[in-house]
């Protein structure tokens, strides 16, 4: 467990007046409030040291201890020890393979750190004046392979000792939020529940890569099918398709199949493109009798 | 009984809220409420904005006129953030 120096997250001297500490807090609160960085966990991070520095060199009583112990922070070890236990209960709650909650937005000071918990023993402080009434909204990341998100299907979770069942519709697009409205934290004092607010994060396929409804795919093809033309088969989000490779085609030259991309969203039955880019392999290795035969084509060329 | 609005006196109360502020955030076109027989309302669907805007001004001392502002800048992040996304997705077709 690190020492925190709290003054100098604010950025104020030892001896700085509560004016001062004010001030610092205010001004620094601005600049890295959730509400004013959305999607930027590095301010959100930021905040929460802020205002942890804050709870304890605002308040006299907090800062007195604070500023005892800081002189001899390295007997931290013992409070450390009787405070591990403490902390093993406190880990438990929201985790599954998928699922992660990062609580509310909006300037929820969050847990506090180790370091707070063993000087003043709570992990919660009074925080900043809160406004209790909407329940706190969840976010959740809901991880797909590419092939889940081409097909609408359930999928039952779990979040917070809760079992809902959502249907996730064919074509949803990698970081698409969306939002169940009453699935967040219980309101307070009568207020409604926030809402659950679940981001699909899609993974990289090997084979497709997708660009709105549309994939692509870079299929390798002989050099004699390319010069002379042919056949070839390739592989589609559902199965394999044979294409007629014309005589002459270049390396890097795109064949777009319409209708064989990704599902549209909520669009039953409508497709994007499968837009196919040909890569034409050179033969290495050859033979004389190859070498020969290859240089009779360039004299005849 | 409605119930996706919800009563301006009774929320401001059980949140010690100053009534003047709504009426502040009505006033500058922040929020849209309703009035029926001179009680306000606000759609439950804002209260997510006004929880936010009541924060910025009781919690970090900007006033209606700087709100204002943020809020406009905020679509812009919000959208820019967007397009950066879209475009890092482009791009890696090229990679």
């Amino acid at each position: 467990m690190a020492y925190i120096d709290y003054y100098n997250i604010l950025g104020v001297n030892k001896d700085a007046s509560q004016d001062d500490i004010k001030k610092a807090y205010k001004k620094l609160a601005r600049k890295y409030h959730p509400d004013l960085n959305p999607n930027d966990p590095d301010a959100q991070r930021r905040f929460q040291e802020i205002n942890e520095a804050n709870e304890v060199l605002s308040d006299p009583e907090k800062r007195k201890k604070y500023d005892e112990y800081g002189e001899n922070w390295k007997h931290a070890d013992e409070f450390e020890a009787q405070r591990q236990q403490y902390a093993h209960q406190q880990d438990g709650g929201f985790h599954t393979s998928f699922w992660s909650s990062t609580g509310g937005e909006g300037g929820d000071a969050g847990e506090f750190s180790d370091f707070f918990e063993s000087l003043f023993g709570s992990r919660r402080g009074k925080g900043s004046r809160t406004y209790g009434y909407r329940g706190q909204d969840y976010t959740a990341e809901l991880h797909l392979t590419l092939q889940e998100a081409a097909e609408t299907h359930k999928q039952i979770l779990t979040v917070n000792g809760k079992n809902l069942r959502i249907t996730v519709p064919a074509g949803v697009a990698n970081g698409q939020t969306i939002k169940l409205a009453g699935q967040g934290g219980a309101g307070m004092n009568g207020g409604p529940a926030g809402d659950l607010y679940i981001t699909f994060v899609i993974a990289d396929d090997a084979r497709f890569h997708r660009q709105g409804d549309d994939l692509y795919e870079t299929v390798p093809i002989d050099l004699y099918t390319a010069v002379l033309g042919g056949e070839q088969i390739v592989e589609t989000l559902g199965g394999k398709v044979k294409l007629k490779v014309q005589p002459g085609t270049q390396n890097g030259a795109k064949v777009r199949l319409k209708g064989k991309g990704f599902p549209v969203y909520k669009q039953e039955g409508t497709f994007g493109d499968l837009i196919v880019t040909y890569s034409v392999t050179i033969p290495t290795n050859l033979t004389d009798e190859q070498q020969r035969l290859f240089r009779q084509i360039q004299s005849l060329s | 009984m409605r119930t996706d609005y919800i009563i301006v006196s009774e929320y401001c109360e059980k949140c010690h809220i100053d009534p003047a502020f709504i009426d502040l955030l009505d006033e500058g076109g922040l929020i849209d409420l309703m009035e029926i027989d001179h009680e306000s309302y606000l759609p439950i669907a804002q209260l997510k904005d006004v929880e936010q805007y009541t924060r910025m001004y009781y919690d970090l001392s900007i006033n209606m006129e700087g709100i204002d502002a943020i809020h406009h800048l905020l679509k812009r992040i919000e959208a820019l953030q967007e397009e950066i996304f879209d475009l890092k997705a482009r791009l890696r077709l090229y990679e």
